[in-house]
């Protein structure tokens, strides 16, 4: 294919997601949110929303734009929806958070807030959604990547529209919906079909192309991948079910949602073995921070879905129940997303910077972009962080998850330095760098100077040699 | 496909091959390999073969299945090139390639990590004279080589190997000043 330029607005989507997560850290360094206050709380759930749309949705969003059209070849479909789509993102959760503050007393505002911050994020989500389905679509046949990736954003769906619900009920103007008693069985559904479905099942699949290409190992056996997809989208299907029981006049118990994280933990396990199993293939021997810094991510995975549905049918306390939830998204899908946009903003960057200079000059390598140690021990902070936050909310020490939070947030703070250094080149000695118009921007592809989509649709219409 | 309607499909039915228990890939390989340049291929069988779909996309062919019921599927697989010449190419690939000289240089990059592959195409592409033809040998497609070959106005054909691991590039410099 010859349409594999920069996406325009990834790096603007992933600034934005790392502002939401440290917004996100401040904010649980200062006290706020649980364990201080209730798991279903409105300073909890802002807490929550920031981390899952703001830092997670937001992050996998500009990657997906990215890495989409790359892996089915396929240019990306009506570009210019990205800015808008983000756009409606951020303002869908600047309201939710000023809706759930308005529920908490915080400040005296309308209720209906919630339900307007509902409608924008369906709004921001409908265009991605958008956008990816018809890329993957317009790729025949729809390869096994692809399906990861359309369950993903089904459960997404699935996600933003029971929350639009919830938004409804909570605002007091879901009578409509009443009849329905989504809330509060729904909630469990409702955040595994975000982070096992959306997040989880599309950092799955993507994984598994991306490792393939980081370390040079064989791709493995598509009846394995296809296990993982099978077992795990049953386990979603499950999720799915359990949300719209109460619409068939059922009330799924507590069994119901043991039941579907343990297949996931089942479809995890499957795809831990070949996560390994890529590791150990690897052709490429020495191991880039990108992927080193992902294996303790690998391992908040393992651990953190293992011990859920245990937990879950033990009746284990809240704390418990939390301490795992928070290892699931910090360690495994804050740690690998944080770990991968190093690779992809060095990678972005180089490309955007040297393409037009390969071989024509000297170009340094992606990795001399990336400044190491220094990196390394940032991560260090983050995940030390995440296991002394882990180890706080189980033993329900609140001083102390927020001492743990602030190990994270020195080590995410550190991170995002280093990724702005990328960008600036700053590893490049100044001689050595290019002259400034053909610099990187800090938040946008330099879609102008390399060919942009249009200039390349020209060029297949009218090939000129 | 100008020519699809004018052959009539060739028919597979492999649902006898594997009730005997016997594997039916070769069979169905042997069946592609004698089609006629644009003639499409009717496989019958009693599952939805969907590994054979990525296999055959990899060898340039579209695949339309339809439920027979009873669990029998029967699949059209029809020839996307339309260079009956030409084996099946990546999108973007010059179709002027058949009539490229040998290549004067080649280069194994299977074992480089990306983006080495596109440096090292780049880097070599410099030292060649218009005119002059490139072949390597890589692990993956190149996706983000293909904008910049454009860019500097060389021409290019690839695809992958017949067992989908190796893709196989053909370059041929189009002479924009270099350095």
């Amino acid at each position: 294919m010859l349409l594999a330029s920069l996406s325009r607005w990834t790096m603007s989507y992933f600034a934005a997601a790392l502002a939401f997560l440290i917004a996100a850290e401040v904010l649980a360094v200062a006290g706020l949110g649980y364990p201080a206050a209730g798991l279903t709380e409105p300073a909890t759930l802002i807490l929550v929303h920031l981390v899952a749309i703001g830092w997670l949705s937001l992050a996998m969003a500009g990657a997906l734009l990215q890495f989409v059209p790359v892996l089915v070849s396929r240019p990306l479909a009506f570009p210019h929806l990205a800015l808008p789509a983000l756009a409606a993102l951020v303002a869908g959760l600047f309201l939710l958070c000023s809706g759930f503050a308005v529920l908490a007393g915080w400040f005296d505002g309308p209720l209906d807030l919630l339900p307007l911050a509902a409608a924008t994020l369906l709004i921001g989500f409908a265009l991605l959604g958008l956008m990816l389905l018809a890329t993957l679509l317009s790729a025949r046949p729809v390869g096994l990547f692809s399906r990861f990736i359309l369950i993903g954003l089904a459960c997404l769906a699935a996600t933003a529209l029971s929350g639009s619900a919830f938004a409804a009920i909570l605002s007091g103007r879901g009578g409509w919906l009443d009849a329905l008693s989504l809330l509060p069985d729904g909630l469990p559904f409702h955040a595994l079909l975000g982070f096992g479905g959306w997040l989880g099942l599309i950092a799955f699949g993507t994984s598994y192309r991306l490792l393939v290409m980081f370390m040079l190992a064989p791709d493995p056996a598509p009846h394995r991948v296809r296990t993982v997809l099978v077992s795990a989208g049953l386990a979603l299907g499950l999720g799915f079910s359990g949300l719209v029981a109460p619409l068939a006049g059922l009330q799924p118990g507590g069994a119901f949602i043991t039941t579907a994280l343990s297949v996931l933990a089942l479809a995890s396990a499957f795809y831990g073995r070949d996560i390994l199993a890529l590791y150990r293939t690897r052709r490429r021997k020495a191991l880039e921070i990108n992927m080193l810094a992902s294996i303790p991510a690998f391992a908040s995975l393992g651990l953190g879905i293992a011990l859920l549905p245990v937990a879950i049918a033990a009746g284990a306390g809240e704390g418990i129940v939390a301490a795992l939830a928070f290892l699931l998204a910090f360690g495994w899908l804050g740690g690998l997303t944080l770990a991968q946009l190093v690779k992809i903003v060095s990678f972005m960057t180089w490309l955007g910077t040297y393409a037009s200079r390969l071989g024509r000059g000297p170009a340094p390598r992606v990795g001399d972009l990336v400044a190491m140690p220094r990196t390394g021990w940032w991560f260090l902070f983050y995940y030390a962080g995440v296991a002394l936050g882990v180890t706080m909310l189980a033993g329900g020490f609140a001083t102390g998850f927020r001492w743990a939070m602030l190990s994270c947030l020195v080590g995410t703070a550190g991170i995002v330095t280093e990724l702005v250094r990328v960008r600036l080149l700053s590893e490049i000695r100044v001689g050595d760098r290019p002259p400034v118009h053909e610099r990187p921007r800090l938040l946008l592809a330099r879609a102008d100077e390399r060919s942009s989509s249009h200039a390349d649709h020209r060029r297949v219409a009218s090939p000129r040699a | 496909m100008p020519t699809t309607d004018a052959l009539p499909a060739r028919e597979l039915d492999v649902r006898p091959m594997l009730r005997a228990g016997e594997e039916p890939f070769q069979a169905i390989m042997d069946a592609v390999s004698a089609l006629a340049p644009g003639q499409c291929l009717r496989l019958i069988a009693p599952f939805r073969p969907v590994p054979l779909f990525s296999v055959m996309a990899n060898r340039g062919f579209a695949a339309n299945d339809r439920d027979l019921g009873g669990g029998d599927w029967e699949v059209i697989f029809s020839p996307l090139a339309t260079d009956a010449e030409s084996e099946e190419v990546a999108i973007g690939s010059s179709s002027s390639a058949v009539f490229w000289g040998a290549p004067i240089q080649e280069l194994d990059l299977c074992d480089l990590e990306p983006p080495e592959p596109m440096v090292r195409i780049l880097e070599t592409l410099e030292e060649l004279q218009q005119g002059d033809v490139l072949f390597a040998l890589l692990a993956r497609e190149p996706v983000f080589l293909f904008p910049e070959l454009a860019k500097r106005q060389h021409e290019w054909a690839g695809n992958f190997d017949a067992s989908g691991t190796t893709y196989r590039l053909l370059i041929r410099h189009g002479g924009s000043e270099g350095h």
